[in-house]
């Protein structure tokens, strides 16, 4: 099992008293749990089909094409059509469709034009349509997954390099700390938005969704680990003068184990405190880059296209722009909710004596 | 030397722009002084051939003189002058110049095409001719020259008197390298051979290429020879934001350009025109104030708070839902609602297919691209059944389109028997179809049109349908454009603007010269190192020697019956060839405008392509006291909802 330092236990349990941040982050946790399984709640594939004595599970399956169930098309089954097929033939066969029956790309319009519909319970668009008749919930629930993955991809990233040079640059010092700095003064001063704008530009479109959301990625961390470098190369700085620090070297451990064994567990708290706030800055920052048309690939879901079809349509489909924003704000409040109490929690100065 | 003047030629702006700050509109006076008179005259002499001084007494006695009879007057004598007209552009423009770089953009039409008077008018409804700056002049189809006498009261907004000399002198600068406007040079250079100056007020042009309608290519605006004098090596940044003097009816004032936030244009009080048939009735506004807004729902509030005087409203989006006929404004009569079917060639709304690319060079392909393309789900759904499929890209030039070649229906099982005959036949676990190789069927869909990102994702999901993977790539304008124009796209959406012309042109899309860089060797056969040609409207990459040989003959007949012959059979391959998809076209125009924005009963004339290109509007100042006055106390008129169908095609 775990054996946890009693420190990070104490953390730990300072955390779960932080009532706010706590049931955020439990929440946040089950969205998680929901959204890993997303395909099984806002999906137009069926979780179940049963059809002539014989069980189908579509979801994570190859497509059938409409042949399978005894239609004449051989493109995906429509499998709303085939559940009021089956209901009105009165047979055996049935289907079990999940939560919210739309994907986030298909175009469903029921009065046959393409156009914003408000909520309607009935059609199971619980939030409406967007301009194209695509389900606003499916857009949104893909559209967060899609950022919360991308954000945390991009907190990842942006740790490791951060963590890598930063750490060098405050144990290495010297000449090596003194050339990152100023490559880091140089690349810090580089205007993020208009190289996401001028790179983006030039990714053909031929690579396939997935990748030009990978390339986004690597852009946008390629302008945003400056910013970790700065607190790890103080912290390495602060802890390296350390006696524990002498201490280890006198008894001859290698410069591998007095960073991973004794420096990095000592900053941790540090960069723990900064992780949801990253995570914020990114969703915002790719939200911002959709709204403005330079973010993900259309027709990726995604909240800032959301943001900007309802701000196009503020006057005729105003539930667009509501549940984009409310969905927005929501998530960018819990996590800051989680962020301030982890930094509540791990600050040094309620439990240390050492400073 | 070279290298010296060119040099000179940035270094001396920029010592400007630094002595003066950014005052770089009075630069003139710091820079060089430059006389060109000497230079043109030089020039004239050089070329005798082109430029041909004559006297009065040597034009041809057998001319037969016209003078435009009795044609309807365009407008309508109900117009009245004055008032403010609010118009807002998308972007500032970046230049005041008529010609070069960047000059060929959206606010030249209120600088030059819609404003100024030309030689000689065409009437929209009737194609006859009226008199512009041109009182009489007489066609000479065996010379393919046209003469004319101009009108003695002609004026530049200046004072000046045009003459003769304008013409001569547009003739010199338009085939000047100074202008930096390959395009225009190339075209003057190759489609006039001479201009011949008779006297101040005679002049002669004569055209090369013999077409039945080979006299509107001599209906030229002019250039003022005498604002022209410092054009030199720095024409570009010289003349960059310097007002050129104009014939037509407004002006730009002293302090009436604010970069980058606003322009305001005047109307000539003393303009020579004013009284002139088919003018006096039109160029209303006593003043037009433009104002940049770049982003269309934001014109649309703009327009809706009275800001601006009228907006385009082509998209159902906002004719059904954002300005829909229950509107307040609209029942209350404060906004009108017009909807007017006019008759001009269609911009060509489609996909183009590089066939350059591989598995595009397939023509089963292209032809599983065409049954996969759902077009007519994208008009009955998103256009609300307000558009037409387009059958061939040369929709109502009359006699020259194609009267049974119809569009390739949507069709999943016969666009899957094409792509099966390329090989992909086999559907992947995402149901997209693949080849023995495993290779996708999946392709590039771009477009610069933003507005069009709805259609885009209609016919990606509907191709999936056919098991064709169309990857979206939805550009700004420029971008869009410049992709195509590197010819780096595999399937675009776009359209052509369509000038209201006689007869199609069929060189700059489908020649193998605009293909390739010598598509074929000296044996008809195809080069195996030809390149593609950039800059070029060749979108297809259409390289086809039997099209080469057509186009030619076209290009040389001077037969109305025999090109009409061409055209069918150009499109009869072209339409085989498969490689552009027809989209749609809108019949008509639709604009939302403030009641005191005032149309002529009759709304508009037949061939125009914008309502505003005319100007027949008119504002009524009265009116719009009345209609405000109305707003803040509640009072209501009766509703405008006017279509006005007398152009409308008798099948439709």
């Amino acid at each position: 099992m775990f054996d946890l330092n009693p420190q990070t236990v104490k953390k730990l349990r300072r955390f779960r008293n932080v009532r706010r941040g706590y049931y955020s982050f439990l929440f946040l946790l089950g969205l998680a749990l929901v959204m890993v399984l997303g395909e099984l709640v806002v999906n137009n594939r069926a979780l179940i089909v049963s059809y002539e004595g014989e069980l189908f599970f579509p979801t994570y399956t190859e497509f059938h094409p409409g042949t399978d169930f005894g239609f004449d098309y051989d493109y995906e089954v429509n499998y709303r059509d085939l559940e009021t097929r089956f209901e009105q033939t009165q047979s055996d066969n049935w289907v079990l469709m999940p939560l919210v029956p739309y994907s986030p790309y298909e175009n469903h319009a029921p009065g046959g034009i393409f156009k914003p519909l408000p909520p309607d319970l009935d059609a199971q668009h619980y939030l409406g349509t967007d301009t194209t008749s695509r389900d606003i919930l499916a857009r949104l629930f893909y559209g967060t997954r899609i950022a919360l993955i991308f954000a945390l991809g991009f907190m990842l990233a942006v740790y490791i390099i951060g963590i890598a040079i930063g750490c060098s640059m405050g144990y290495i010092g010297g000449a090596f700390d003194l050339f990152f700095q100023r490559v880091i003064e140089i690349w810090s001063n580089i205007p993020f938005l208009y190289m996401v704008i001028i790179i983006f530009s030039v990714i053909p479109a031929a690579f396939s969704v997935p990748t030009r959301i990978i390339i986004l990625l690597l852009v946008m961390v390629l302008f945003s680990w400056t910013g970790m470098t700065y607190y790890m190369r103080t912290e390495t700085y602060k802890e390296k003068s350390r006696d524990y620090v002498s201490a280890a070297r006198i008894i001859g451990a290698s410069d591998t184990r007095i960073v991973f064994r004794h420096i990095l567990p000592n900053v941790l708290s540090t960069l723990v405190t900064f992780m949801p706030f990253t995570v914020v800055g990114a969703v915002t920052a790719i939200t911002a880059l959709d709204y403005l048309g330079f973010g993900l690939p259309p027709p990726t879901p995604s909240l800032g296209e959301l943001l900007k079809q309802g701000a196009a349509n503020l006057r005729t489909a105003p539930w667009i722009v509501i549940s984009a924003f409310t969905t927005l704000t929501l998530l960018l409040t819990l996590i800051t909710f989680i962020g301030e109490a982890v930094r509540e929690s791990f600050d040094p100065k309620t439990y240390s004596v050492y400073r | 030397m070279k290298s010296v003047t060119q040099l000179g030629r940035w270094f001396v702006p920029a010592v400007a722009a630094l002595v003066l700050g950014c005052g770089a509109e009075d630069s003139g006076e710091v820079e060089e002084v430059i006389d060109n008179t000497a230079e043109v005259e030089a020039a004239y002499a050089a070329d005798p051939d082109y430029y041909s001084f004559k006297t009065i007494d040597d034009l041809p006695d057998d001319l037969v003189w016209e003078r435009g009879g009795d044609i309807p007057e365009m407008g309508s004598p109900e117009a009245n002058k004055g008032g403010t007209e609010y118009i807002a552009l998308t972007d500032f423009p970046r230049t005041l110049r008529h010609m070069g770089p960047d000059s060929n953009g959206s606010f030249r039409p209120y600088l030059l095409d819609d404003m100024a008077v030309g030689l000689v008018g065409v009437h929209p409804d009737t194609n006859e001719y009226f008199p512009g700056l041109a009182d009489e002049w007489a066609i000479d189809r065996d010379n393919t020259t046209v003469y004319f006498r101009l009108d003695p009261n002609a004026r530049w907004s200046d004072g000046v008197p045009v003459t003769s000399d304008d013409f001569m002198f547009l003739f010199w600068l338009s085939r000047s390298d100074y202008i930096r406007a390959p395009y225009r040079t190339n075209w003057v250079n190759t489609q006039y051979s001479n201009i011949t100056r008779y006297d101040e007020r005679t002049l002669s042009i004569t055209v090369v290429v013999d077409k039945p309608d080979f006299e509107t290519r001599a209906f030229l605006d002019p250039a003022p020879r005498h604002f022209y004098s410092e054009v030199g090596d720095d024409f570009v940044e010289r003349y960059q934001w310097r007002y050129v003097p104009t014939t037509g009816p407004y002006i730009l004032k002293e302090g009436d350009l604010d970069k980058g936030r606003n322009i305001v244009l005047t109307r000539n009080k003393d303009w020579w025109a004013k009284d002139k048939k088919h003018f006096r009735y039109r160029f209303n506004p006593d003043r037009l104030h433009f104002n940049i807004i770049r982003d269309t729902a934001k014109r649309f509030e703009a327009f809706k708070r009275g800001d601006i005087d009228q907006m385009r409203m082509q998209l159902s989006e906002y004719w059904y839902e954002k300005l829909p006929d229950s509107d307040p404004d609209v029942q209350a009569g404060y906004i009108a609602k017009s909807f007017f079917y006019n008759r001009h060639p269609r911009p060509p709304y489609g996909l183009w297919m590089n066939t350059a690319k591989p598995l595009l060079d397939d023509r089963n392909i292209r032809l599983g691209i065409q049954h996969a393309s759902n077009w007519q789900l994208v008009i009955d759904q998103y256009f609300r059944g307000d558009a037409e499929r387009l059958d061939t890209p040369q929709k109502d030039y009359p006699g020259f389109d194609h009267p049974t070649i119809e569009a390739r229906e949507y069709d999943i099982e016969k666009a899957q028997e094409y792509f099966a005959a390329a090989g992909f036949d086999e559907r992947g676990p995402d149901g997209i179809l693949t080849n023995a190789a495993g290779e996708k069927l999946a392709l590039t869909l771009s477009t610069g049109y933003e507005s069009l990102s709805d259609v885009m994702t209609i016919l990606k999901q509907e191709a999936e349908k056919a098991g064709l993977e169309l990857r979206l790539e939805i550009l700004d304008g420029t971008t869009g454009w410049k992709k195509v124009q590197e010819k780096k796209h595999e399937i675009h959406l776009v359209a052509f603007g369509r000038f209201a012309a006689m007869y199609p042109r069929y060189w700059e899309h489908y020649h193998s010269e605009n293909a390739y860089d010598k598509a074929f060797l000296e044996d008809g056969s195809i080069n195996p190192e030809r390149q593609l040609k950039p800059q070029t409207n060749n979108l297809e990459s259409i390289a086809i020697p039997e099209v080469d040989a057509l186009i030619e003959t076209y290009r040389a007949s001077t037969d109305r019956e025999e090109m009409e012959q061409i055209s069918h059979r150009l499109l009869e391959i072209l339409h085989e060839h498969a490689s552009y998809v027809p989209g749609y076209y809108q019949p008509w125009i639709r604009i939302a405008h403030w009641r005191w924005l005032r149309y002529p009963d009759f709304f508009n004339h037949k061939q125009i392509s914008l309502p505003t290109e005319t100007w027949v509007h008119w504002i009524d100042t009265d009116l719009k006291e009345e209609v405000q006055a109305a707003r803040k106390s509640g009072q209501t008129f009766p509703p405008m909802l006017n279509t006005y169908d007398q152009w409308k095609e008798q099948s439709e």
